[in-house]
């Protein structure tokens, strides 16, 4: 994005009503046209919004990061460097760059970096922080020739990483310097004569991949949650149809490494709970054979489903959406035939779709570093770990449903289902703000929380939260629903619910309410409930008990609940930290 | 010529975006509400970047206008 872009970007009009996103910039020198490529990176990520970037005082970072507390700001996006721990490593300053005063600078950007660290601890558990560490080449301050490390350099880098590091213990995200340095040589970065005239340190360019890196760490994209593969020319070398299970490969002696490489990092992917899925045209009992190699390196019990036959890899794709409950906007499908991506593309057009580039080495790196970007996500949960499993499960279990259909009752009497319920409110504890913003399906109004609104909306005394786990005999699901509100005379207010879809056709979402009408002997419960173009699942949910489509302000009494509500089967335990 | 005068009235007008294409041309520092020195920085980038020149740093006190702007771009450009 060039400059003239972003204040083109910037002149388009939000819509008046758009809700505002005020971010906060700090950094030591003028902020002039990061603070313009951040606006208007913002805005093209979140087009509805009004765009505010407010900026603190020009050379003080760390008094400004200070009183950040007194900014009501959805984000703040910290830009440091190297004046802003030491004045001397700049150059519009002249405190002198002796020999003799190298080990004081050292010595201050230690004590720099503690007080700015200690500021980061404290507001990073109350707003959501994205860090941008030093990106510009220290000035000519030692005595030894560029090109030879020295002790200096050695002592503040050391320094930087123990700041970094001690960043990462929090929930502040901090911008990979090796990614910065793939898009942003480092000879390319500093403008003296803008840092002179104007006290704006980096060249446009520079400031552009800064700013927009700064913003992907605010937005923190929803990562992508499947990704379907092709197996011949992709999963491995070679056509397992024409040369045999014995002529496939995927390492360095046949030249087919790069495939070993992708299935290295599906094996990854499926650790962190990304579902893997293959659409193969191709002999099932060969496919079968192919996965019974020892050597593979993606085991077939990692993959689920395998959907291989000679069809249109379309219909593979529409069952394989169909069994892991997903829309296609969270599905990548990986083939190395053009055609076959064009024609997933074709009859789902929001998946994904990528090459695999089989005979260009750089081009298929460039493909797993794609991959480990749309996948990636902040942590890996206990949830993430079971969640293969438990789509299996759930896959079993509703084959096994289908058995008892005229007896369901008996099916979830005999699945011995556990709900383990915690009212506690650990702002900390992200996963239950992951299951509000990435539920379609069974979710009461739509509405996506920041980390920030999430933690303000917590720390109201008259919040309750409620996050729900569930197990049966087939196995965990981990804690799949969330519901928060407030309690009043009688009644109680729910601001959001929602319900993982892996949990759906267990009267769970009925259990909660049973358990929330006795908890708070309540009589009646009120939701702000709203449409959405998915959330079909909890329309009719309520829908059971009003007889017709719910409005909003939904209103259900704990006798109209009690005539409607199936009978019951969950063994409920409140957790001890609530 | 002429391509060069419509590309500097675009910048400005990215700049300052209440001007019209007709004002711009008549634009000056003084006259201009928000030609302010954060501004005439943005300007100056803007303008930088889109003829790819460098503006002699000795030279920035005297675009004050439209008209002395377009004078330096156009010796930059090499058409004076």
């Amino acid at each position: 994005m060039r400059l003239s872009e972003a204040l083109e970007i910037l002149k388009k009009t939000p819509p008046p009503d758009g809700p505002p996103l005020k971010v906060s910039l700090v950094c030591g020198f003028s902020p002039l046209h990061l603070k313009t490529f951040i606006g208007a990176h913002l805005q093209l990520l979140f087009p509805e919004r009004q765009i505010e970037v407010q900026t603190g005082l020009y050379g003080d970072l760390a008094g400004t990061l200070e009183h950040l507390d007194r900014c009501p700001v959805d984000a703040t996006a910290i830009v440091l460097e190297w004046p802003d721990l030491d004045p001397r490593l700049g150059i519009r300053r002249l405190g002198g760059w002796r020999p003799r005063d190298l080990p004081d600078i050292v010595q201050n950007v230690r004590a720099q970096n503690l007080r700015i660290q200690r500021t980061v601890d404290r507001l990073s558990a109350r707003m959501s922080l994205a860090i941008c560490l030093p990106t510009l080449p220290l000035p000519p301050v030692s005595f030894t020739p560029g090109w030879r490390a020295s002790r200096f350099d050695v002592d503040l880098q050391e320094s930087l990483a123990w700041l970094n590091e001690s960043i990462s213990q929090t929930n502040a995200r901090v911008v990979n310097h090796q990614h910065i340095s793939w898009l942003s040589p480092l000879r390319e970065r500093f403008d003296v004569k803008s840092e002179i005239l104007f006290g704006f340190p980096y060249k446009l360019p520079h400031a552009e991949i800064v700013a927009e890196l700064l913003v992907r760490l605010i937005q923190n994209p929803v990562p992508k949650k499947g990704l379907i593969t092709d197996l011949d020319d992709t999963l491995w070398a070679g056509i397992v149809g024409e040369v045999g299970v014995e002529g496939i490969s995927w390492d360095l002696d046949h030249h087919s490494q790069m495939h070993g490489l992708y299935q290295q990092l599906l094996r990854a992917l499926a650790d962190q709970g990304v579902l893997i899925a293959v659409a193969s045209k191709n002999d099932a009992e060969l496919v079968d054979e192919a996965f019974g190699k020892a050597d593979m390196i993606l085991p077939a019990n990692r993959i689920f489903p395998f959907d291989v036959h000679w069809s249109a890899k379309s219909e593979s794709v529409s069952r394989i959406l169909n069994t892991w409950n997903m829309g296609p906007e969270s599905v990548v499908f990986v083939d190395d035939s053009p055609m076959d991506l064009a024609e997933v593309k074709a009859a789902h057009p929001d998946i994904d779709c990528l090459l695999f580039p089989k005979n260009d080495y750089q081009a298929a790196y460039e493909l797993l570093v794609r991959l480990r970007d749309v996948f990636g996500k902040d942590r890996v949960s206990d949830e993430d770990a079971i969640r293969l499993d438990s789509i299996r499960r759930a896959h079993k279990s509703a084959d096994a449903a289908q058995e008892f259909s005229a007896l369901p009752d008996r099916f979830l009497r005999e699945a011995k289902g556990r709900l383990t319920v915690s009212f506690a409110k650990a702002s900390s504890d992200l996963r239950a703000l992951e299951l509000v913003n990435k539920t379609n399906q069974f979710n009461l109004n739509g509405k996506r929380q920041t980390e920030v609104s999430w933690r303000t909306y917590l720390s109201d005394p008259d919040v309750f939260l409620c996050v729900t786990a569930y197990e049966d005999k087939f196995g965990p699901l981990g804690r799949i629903a969330v519901l928060g509100g407030r309690v009043r005379v009688h009644t109680l207010l729910i601001d959001v619910w929602v319900m993982s879809c892996r949990a759906f056709s267990r009267r769970i979402e009925h259990s909660c309410l049973d358990h929330l009408f006795r908890k708070f002997a309540i009589e009646d419960v009120v939701f702000d409930f709203g449409i959405t173009p998915r959330n079909g699942p909890i329309r009719g949910f309520l829908a059971e008990f009003s007889g017709s489509p719910p409005e909003p302000g939904f209103r259900l009494s704990r006798k109209v609940f009690l005539e409607h509500c199936p009978p019951l089967y969950h063994d409920i335990r409140e957790s001890t930290d609530g | 010529m002429d391509d060069v005068h419509a590309r500097l009235v675009k910048c400005f007008s990215n700049v300052f975006p209440s001007l019209s294409a007709t004002e711009i041309p008549n634009s000056r520092m003084t006259s201009v509400e928000g030609w302010d020195s954060v501004a005439m920085v943005t300007l100056l980038a803007v303008i930088e970047e889109e003829f790819e020149i460098q503006f002699d740093p000795a030279d920035l006190e005297t675009m004050v206008s439209f008209d002395s702007v377009w004078t330096h771009v156009s010796k930059l450009n090499g058409y004076s």
